[in-house]
């Protein structure tokens, strides 16, 4: 079972790689690919970036960017239009990532009579006769992670719109309304429910939720919600340290985890519950639990 | 700039691995007080309660304009009944008083409006035994502990030897400042700052 889903996960992945090398001109959006992949898109950009080591849409600009390498040097167009085909509107802006990525200038590259730079081997490339080699990341160290099953879980919660590392003005907000409230009682739980790529969605528009789990019948009131944090299967790891980190832990838990885990990830956001407070507890001592929802397992249905 | 008491009373929580003698002025804690084994079911409870009140009054506070960081975990220790030391008494009879230093500005009627916002919430039926308490300790030595709190003897022994030699008897509860949690430091890591009131002999 193991081996045939992580099989499952690789072939849908490869189904997308396949895709975007064919699309590369095309708009390439995470709904549509999440799809093709047959992956929730509130999980689809974080298992594509655990199995290939980067995010959607950097493998997106670093393909066009290679194809523009290769068309360089097999073609005599112009420059401004191989950068226009990379999708770079302004030659400045392409001469500058070209530059980052290859080290020199798109018109010295040109005229320089070294080769292509051979891509490492883990990596995807682009290739024009469109054979893919793809060998998904293995996480190096393993990975402590339990199955949990939770019940539903009512949360009074506010809503940030905008970057993730401003979160905390939710948390003020919620903090301000549920103190007196009497909703910071003993054991309770603060969770984060993250909507959004940080990647792909602008930043402004990025979607948080601040919650605090609560037990009895309580009321919205102006800027406080309350909802239902689904039950079922979760996934459940810890990661250790900043937040500015959860990037990483998650990238694990749906790419390589989940790949060889036997489980199909469910349509429903992830959440975060912080085991400790980011005030007065140093950033490397901070732990979260990451909760990734499952389907039932096979069988259990 | 939120206000923090220990960076404000920095002098006072001066924490080096050999005896010192401090000063410390008048402080207002919330406190707790109870007896049994350290991370059994009563004290769990009320650290939760102390918590849950130190963090309620703390919210709506700073919801209000003062704004502080809540301090860490304090606790005073009773000597056990009959003249026995902590060493032989069962931890069953330890008796105890947890504490958070609170700022001078948070007063009953703050505290009287968290119990009732806990306990309109239930399940914080410990709440109400929250305190709010001033304790003057004036002269005390004062030493830090890293390692577990199974060693803390060691450190005591340390300190007590150090106020003999310097004229001083023990004049008041030993104190604890819990600067580690110890959920995610190891043992052998755990930082605890102890004082114990002194006055001379």
């Amino acid at each position: 079972m193991r081996d045939r889903t992580r099989h499952s996960y690789e072939q849908r992945i490869l189904r997308v790689l396949t895709h975007i090398q064919q699309h590369l001109d095309g708009p390439l959006e995470l709904d549509a690919l999440a799809g093709l992949a047959c992956f929730s898109p509130y999980h689809f950009h974080r298992v594509f970036t655990g199995m290939i080591g980067e995010g959607l849409m950097e493998h997106v600009r670093r393909l066009r960017l290679e194809r523009a390498a290769q068309r360089l040097k097999q073609s005599r167009r112009a420059i401004a239009d191989i950068a226009l085909e990379a999708g770079y509107g302004s030659h400045e802006a392409f001469t500058r990532a070209f530059r980052e990525r290859f080290g020199a200038a798109p018109s010295a590259f040109r005229r320089r009579h070294a080769p292509l730079p051979v891509p490492d081997g883990r990596a995807v490339h682009y290739t024009p006769d469109q054979v893919i080699r793809f060998s998904p990341k293995r996480s190096s160290r393993s990975m402590s992670v339990a199955i949990r099953t939770i019940r539903p879980q009512r949360v009074a919660f506010v809503r940030h719109v905008g970057p993730y590392d401003a979160v905390g003005e939710a948390w003020e907000r919620l903090m301000a309304r549920a103190a007196p409230m009497g909703l910071l009682g003993e054991s309770c739980q603060f969770i984060g429910v993250c909507y959004d790529d940080p990647e792909i969605t602008p930043p402004e528009r990025i979607r948080y939720d601040a919650c605090i789990a609560v037990s009895g019948p309580i009321r919205p009131r102006r800027d406080l919600g309350v909802q239902v944090i689904a039950g079922g299967d979760y996934a459940v790891t810890t990661h250790f340290g900043p937040y500015q980190r959860l990037g990483r832990t998650y990238a694990r838990l749906c790419g390589p985890w989940a790949a060889r885990s036997g489980r199909e990830l469910r349509a429903a956001p992830s959440f975060e519950v912080y085991l400790n407070s980011p005030e007065g507890t140093e950033p490397g001592d901070l732990l979260t639990d990451i909760y990734l929802p499952l389907m039932p397992a096979p069988g259990t249905e | 700039m939120k206000l923090d008491l220990y960076k404000e009373h920095a002098a006072e929580y001066k924490a080096v691995k050999k005896p010192i003698f401090v000063n410390a002025a008048p402080a207002q804690y919330l406190a707790v007080d109870g007896q049994g084994e350290p991370g059994g079911e009563c004290f769990e409870q009320c650290v939760g309660a102390l918590y849950a009140m130190a963090f309620t009054i703390k919210m709506t506070l700073k919801a209000k304009g003062q704004d502080y960081a809540v301090s860490k975990l304090e606790a005073l220790w009773y000597p056990p009944d009959g003249g026995a030391d902590f060493e032989t008494a069962p931890k069953s009879e330890w008796r105890w008083k947890l504490m958070i230093r609170t700022p001078d500005f948070v007063g009953k009627q703050d505290l009287r409006e968290a119990v009732k916002a806990l306990q309109r919430r239930g399940k914080n039926a410990n709440a109400g035994q929250v305190t709010l308490e001033k304790l003057h300790e004036g002269e005390c030595v004062q030493m830090l502990h890293v390692g577990p709190y199974e060693q803390l003897c060691e450190t005591i022994t340390a300190m007590l030897a150090f106020a003999e030699a310097n004229q001083r008897r023990q004049h008041g509860l030993h104190h604890e400042v819990y600067l580690s949690d110890p959920r995610r430091v190891p043992p052998e890591r755990l930082k605890t700052l102890l004082r114990q009131p002194v006055r001379k002999a």
